[in-house]
């Protein structure tokens, strides 16, 4: 199995994503009504026992989080994971409900509510990019410590995962948070073929 | 007729230019891969048209925009961009872009462009 990306790939699977996250932004700027800053998507392809070194490398870690799963299946399966810190989802809360002090209810809610939002936009345009299409399982939410967000049994049963990681950014609001989306052998390899076609349309 | 395609995304500087080469095959085109190699570019080469993408690093699209207009401010720049924002569209407007485009950009986008957007 080649699990290797090439300079293009890893550059059209960044652009996928950059495109993926701007339809993401806009969609969540009409729900906060306000205005999102872009960032440059990271692409990481690593081993799968670096992956908790490698998310909490871009997290504060004395924080407690809230981090929503969400996989998907299909030629291109994997995870899509947000993760916000405390203070940030108050601020969501606050924003979204225009309330002083939401409850935690409140919150919790305002976290469900944006990553849908989030993850799906950008998991369906992501995969309009690369002409395919996945199935959305329910997501999952949990309110946790930085340190406990990526489990040793999440990923033991995998050799390499690609980390793709961008940022969300309301600045005035100072709401923000980490999304990631994690693939592993089998999807990374469809990944490639995806992308390889893609790019012979392109280019071609 | 000389035109700067600006994109930090190879593929994203090469979908423009595969669009160009079908509407406008003769042009000559010219490319950078950030902001300042734009800005650099635009003094050197003075192109008719600017196809500048927003999120980039060293320099980005906005201070981009804002810095070629002050070297000319008749300059003809479309945005071609992810940031599908209104308040986005509104910004480089404002700073004096021609109009502003979601990616990828398409044949018909680049009809419209030269037809409606561009004064050349
Ligand atoms: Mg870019």
């Amino acid at each position: 199995m080649n699990l290797e990306f090439n300079e293009d790939q890893i550059d059209t699977l960044k652009e996928f994503i950059n495109i993926s996250m701007g339809a993401a932004t806009a969609s969540l700027a009409n729900l906060l009504d306000a205005f999102g800053t872009m960032h440059i998507p990271k692409i990481d392809i690593c081993n799968s026992n670096e992956l908790a070194q490698k998310i909490e490398s871009t997290i504060d870690l004395k924080s407690m989080y809230y981090a929503t799963k969400q996989l998907f299946t299909g030629r291109f399966g994997g995870e899509c994971m947000f993760i916000i810190s405390e203070d940030s989802a108050k601020n969501l809360g606050r924003h979204l409900y225009n309330v002083t002090t939401p409850s935690r209810d409140d919150i919790n809610d305002a976290v469900i509510e944006l990553t849908n939002i989030l993850t799906s936009t950008i998991v369906s345009r992501l995969t309009q990019e690369l002409n395919t299409q996945v199935q959305f399982f329910v997501p999952s939410s949990q309110f946790i410590d930085a340190n406990s967000i990526v489990h040793c049994e999440d990923v033991s049963d995998y050799s390499k995962i690609i980390i793709i990681s961008t940022i969300l950014d309301f600045k005035d609001q100072k709401i923000n948070g980490n999304i990631y989306i994690l693939t592993k052998d089998e999807a990374i390899e469809s990944l490639r073929v995806l992308i390889d076609k893609r790019i012979e349309e392109i280019y071609g | 007729m000389k035109i700067l395609v600006v994109d930090d995304s190879k593929i994203g500087r090469m979908s423009v230019i595969k669009s160009l080469e079908v509407i406008k095959p003769d042009a000559e085109i010219f490319q950078a891969v950030n902001g300042l190699e734009a800005l650099e570019l635009f003094r050197q080469e003075r192109p008719d048209a600017v196809f500048l993408d927003l999120t980039m690093p060293v320099m980005d699209g906005y201070e981009a925009l804002k810095r070629i207009m002050e070297v000319d401010k008749n300059a003809q720049v479309i945005i071609i961009s992810a940031d599908i924002q209104n308040e986005a569209k509104l910004r480089v407007l404002a700073a004096g872009a021609k109009n502003m485009y979601p990616k990828p950009i398409n044949d018909e986008n680049m009809v419209q462009i030269f037809e409606q957007d561009l004064s050349l």
